[in-house]
């Protein structure tokens, strides 16, 4: 693990501690002083507007799966140029791995324009007028956003390093290259699902008056 | 003030201090003083007596003793000049005292204080003997004293067979006029109060020693809490606010105005184990015969959080036989041992009281409380508990941004650390080898 040796790993144990003991002491304090009372979750869900939610689940909706998408691409794309260099007829081939990925940032962006169309302006503004739905919508857009998000990363880095093998196969023996496609499907399955459940979530949402 | 006194030094050289009481107050442990000055005329009969240390602070009985055994030597004309306010920096401020000045009017309080062992630090006499001062000469002397001004200036003739007291309330010049007559005479001038008081605060959590300095004496004029017994005598209910505002079709009046004197009607006022119920009674405001306005508060236990909570259930305006409802259990509640206080308690700015329906009387109210506080169960005395404020430490808007804007450092942390680790493949660097070729055909 050379890479803990550096500043980076100190930098961010640092962090990390002086985040911890932040928490750690402001919680003493607030026990110890019978102030317990002030933590109050469900103040925090109420007071904090919906769409703060929605946006936070708009924006990492089609982050996260961008993200995914890019990673993959980047690890399929530097295989595919580099065994490029001595088997050039795997260029065309592959190409369908890089699209595989990139359909994983198309999930992303669909997904992001649906919850966002969802989005409708209410007139409350304290908890009582601003109503169950609107909380519901919130909430339900932040976690479709949530899953979409997460599930199209990790597809697009799974089907990202699964075609950098198939590139670097097929450029030693051109017949592996159709059973690693199959693995890459399956792969791409994954991201499916997360647009599946996304739509599933966001089927109730009402926002507004 | 100080010149017209007449010091000048052209009177003061006929004159040479011997013994000199000077009374100045340390900077850190202060309480009231005023300096005194003490000469005479021929200034050689001063009797030499065991100094007060410097730093103490000389008291009403040893400034008797004092004077007694100098006024058994010294010349029994005594002059008391008494300057309304004086401290020790009026010294230094007006008198030119250790400036080398060439007005200076106590040439010889310098030399003095030179000569002393301890010019910097000196004793200090306490103003409540200052002001006595005149009361300690009569009884020394046997006789009372003669207040003189200016009219009167003139017509003095002193009898130096019988001892005679002066006192003279500055600013007056007198001394020429003793000069001409030849007169001996003993002078003591000092102050009746200290024309500036160094307060001596408690050294308390919150206060630096630094800030006591000429700080203007705090004002303690708040006015205490309204409070409502039980039937057994004991509070059972504190309120305080600084205006209660109610506003009906058009007029405004507020209802804290003449409630924490102690002429506050509250008939109507119940409180048992679990209900509070404060009712304040009015006649002929806003054009209404009268008026009531009611706090409803109610102790609750919830399971969760396994405490009782004291919740403001309505706030309830009763006027010439018609109802106006507002609820306040969403806003005004807290932990039934603490008291609750909020800056605003309104219906009309980020509100805590709302109509109870959208055709209820209330919408034609508006309410403003403004430094509301109320404690509605455990009340164990005249003063509130502890008070739950109704702002928190942090707002909705503060935590949403921190939300936000802690993911988004988050998340650039992360692709930077990922950005940072990248190494390019240098295994199969050759530097001094001959360069990569590329074939051209496929």
């Amino acid at each position: 693990m050379e890479w803990m040796m550096n500043g980076h790993a100190i930098l961010y144990t640092g962090v990390t501690l002086a985040f911890w003991t932040t928490i750690l002491i402001v919680g003493i304090c607030y026990t110890i002083f019978d102030l317990g009372f002030r933590f109050d979750v469900a103040w925090f869900l109420t007071e904090t507007s919906p769409f703060m939610w929605a946006s936070l689940g708009i924006g990492l909706a089609i982050s996260l799966s961008v993200v995914g998408a890019a990673w993959g691409i980047y690890i399929t794309g530097s295989s595919i140029i580099g065994g490029g260099v001595k088997a050039p007829r795997i260029k065309t081939k592959n190409l369908v791995s890089i699209i595989f990925c990139e359909a994983v940032a198309i999930y992303g962006i669909i997904m992001a324009i649906v919850i966002s169309n969802l989005a409708e302006n209410f007139s409350g503004t304290t908890p009582e007028t601003i109503g169950e739905k609107n909380y519901q919508a919130g909430y339900s857009m932040f976690g479709a956003g949530l899953t979409v998000g997460f599930s199209n990363l990790f597809c697009g880095i799974c089907v990202g390093i699964v075609g950098s093998g198939a590139a670097l196969a097929d450029a030693q023996n051109a017949s592996l290259f159709v059973k690693i496609l199959i693995v890459e499907i399956f792969g791409s399955a994954i991201g499916l699902f997360g647009v599946i459940v996304a739509i599933l979530q966001t089927s109730k949402v009402k926002m507004g008056d | 003030r100080m010149t017209e006194v007449g010091l000048r030094r052209s009177s003061l050289s006929t004159m040479a201090f011997t013994s000199v009481l000077l009374f100045i107050c340390s900077i850190y442990s202060c309480y009231a003083q005023a300096p005194l000055l003490m000469w005479t005329s021929d200034g050689s009969n001063m009797p030499h007596l065991a100094q007060p240390t410097a730093g103490q602070t000389v008291s009403g009985g040893q400034l008797a003793s004092y004077l007694k055994s100098a006024l058994s030597i010294a010349p029994r004309n005594v002059l008391l000049f008494l300057q309304d306010k004086l401290s020790m920096e009026d010294f230094t401020m007006y008198g030119g005292v250790f400036g080398n000045k060439q007005d200076s009017a106590f040439l010889n309080v310098e030399s003095a204080l030179q000569t002393s062992s301890n010019p910097l630090v000196l004793p200090a006499l306490d103003w409540s003997a200052s002001h006595s001062i005149l009361e300690l000469l009569q009884g020394e002397l046997g006789i009372p004293a003669v207040q003189i001004d200016p009219s009167t200036l003139k017509e003095i003739k002193l009898n130096t067979a019988q001892p005679s007291l002066l006192a003279v309330h500055l600013p007056y010049t007198v001394l020429n006029m003793f000069k001409s007559q030849d007169v001996p005479y003993t002078a003591v001038y000092t102050g009746l109060k200290p024309s500036r008081v160094i307060e001596d605060t408690p050294v308390m959590a919150g206060h630096s020693v630094g800030r006591s300095l000429l700080q203007a004496l705090p004002e303690s004029t708040v006015k205490p809490p309204l409070v409502i017994n039980n039937t057994v005598g004991q509070p059972c209910i504190l309120l305080w606010a600084d205006t209660l505002l109610a506003t009906y079709s058009g007029n405004q009046v507020d209802l804290a105005r003449d409630i924490f004197n102690g002429s506050a009607d509250t008939a109507g006022s119940v409180c048992n184990n679990t209900l509070s119920r404060l009712v304040l009674n009015y006649k002929n405001v806003l054009n209404l015969r009268s008026l009531r306005l009611i706090f409803s508060m109610r102790k609750i236990f919830f399971p969760v959080s396994a405490r009782d909570w004291s919740v403001m259930e309505q706030v309830v305006l009763e006027y010439d036989g018609q109802r106006a409802i507002f609820n306040a259990s969403s806003g005004i509640y807290s932990p039934a041992e603490y008291s609750f206080h909020c800056q605003s308690v309104s219906s009309a700015q980020s509100p805590l009281l709302v109509p109870r329906s959208a055709t209820d009387n209330a919408t034609m109210w508006t309410l403003s409380f403004t430094d509301f506080q109320i404690q509605g169960f455990n009340v164990t005395g005249e003063e509130f508990s502890y008070a739950s404020d109704c702002a928190g430490f942090f707002t909705p808007g503060i935590w949403m941004g921190l939300l936000t804007s802690l993911l988004m450092v988050f998340i650039l942390s992360y692709g930077l650390h990922m950005i940072m680790q990248l190494r390019t493949m240098d295994r199969f660097d050759d530097p001094k080898g001959p360069a990569i070729s590329v074939p051209q055909s496929e």
